[in-house]
């Protein structure tokens, strides 16, 4: 198994964690910004020797190595677009093109990082697909 | 008139194991790339770039001709064999 199918899979599990943590703490307080407490276990992904593979240029990752990482993050990106973008229409659909969103800040923060969880899956399902084919 | 489908065939195979059966992993290590791209290689999973091809063909002091192969779905390769 690659050092990418590895990273692929703890990411994976991570994220795992990081939903079951944020339903627990949803289901104990009932409070959103409470939840995104658990958000924070996202820096679990860090821990792998190539988390930041995408960054580093060498000789730990080869040309089919990059290209499948690159593809993956691609893929990532892919699916955090069309997550907003179905978010967006259903707000303009629901609330009308002129309507008006009040939210509070931690909505925000929320989102993104939601965004990250998206990104973070995809492009670790992508890379073992990639990995596999 | 449509485009004939082509696609690069290797030797890869082969030429390891008319150099004393060269394993996947001291290939990978003289290309520069992981034991797993040259299983990709070897079945045609992964086509490389000009650069890894060369560095291949290097490995087995050969000439890039004689690793891959540019061929025509009907079977036909586009040049002689050698």
């Amino acid at each position: 198994m690659t050092e990418s199918e590895k990273w692929a899979i703890w990411t994976l599990g991570v994220v795992a964690l990081t939903l079951i943590a944020w339903f627990a703490l949803t289901a104990w307080s009932g409070n959103g910004l409470v939840s995104n407490a658990a958000f924070s276990l996202l820096a679990l992904t860090a821990i792998p020797r190539n988390s930041r593979r995408h960054f580093i240029k060498g000789a730990r990752f080869d040309e089919r190595e990059q290209a499948i990482a690159n593809r993956a993050l691609l893929a990532g990106f892919r699916g955090v677009w069309l997550a907003l973008t179905a978010v967006w229409l259903a707000a303009g659909l629901t609330k009308g093109w002129s309507g008006t969103l009040v939210l509070p800040v931690w909505v925000l923060t929320s989102s993104l990082l939601w965004a990250v969880v998206l990104l973070l899956t995809v492009e670790s399902v992508t890379t073992l697909a990639l990995y596999r084919r | 008139m449509p485009n004939p489908k082509t696609e690069i065939r290797n030797s890869i195979r082969r030429l390891r194991f008319d150099h004393g059966e060269m394993t996947q992993d001291e290939l990978g290590k003289r290309a520069g790339v992981t034991r797993h791209t040259i299983m990709a290689l070897e079945s045609a999973k992964y086509f490389p770039s000009l650069l890894l091809a060369f560095r291949i063909a290097r490995a087995f002091g050969v000439g890039v001709d004689q690793v891959f192969e540019y061929v025509e779905t009907n079977g036909r390769a586009n040049f002689e064999r050698r």
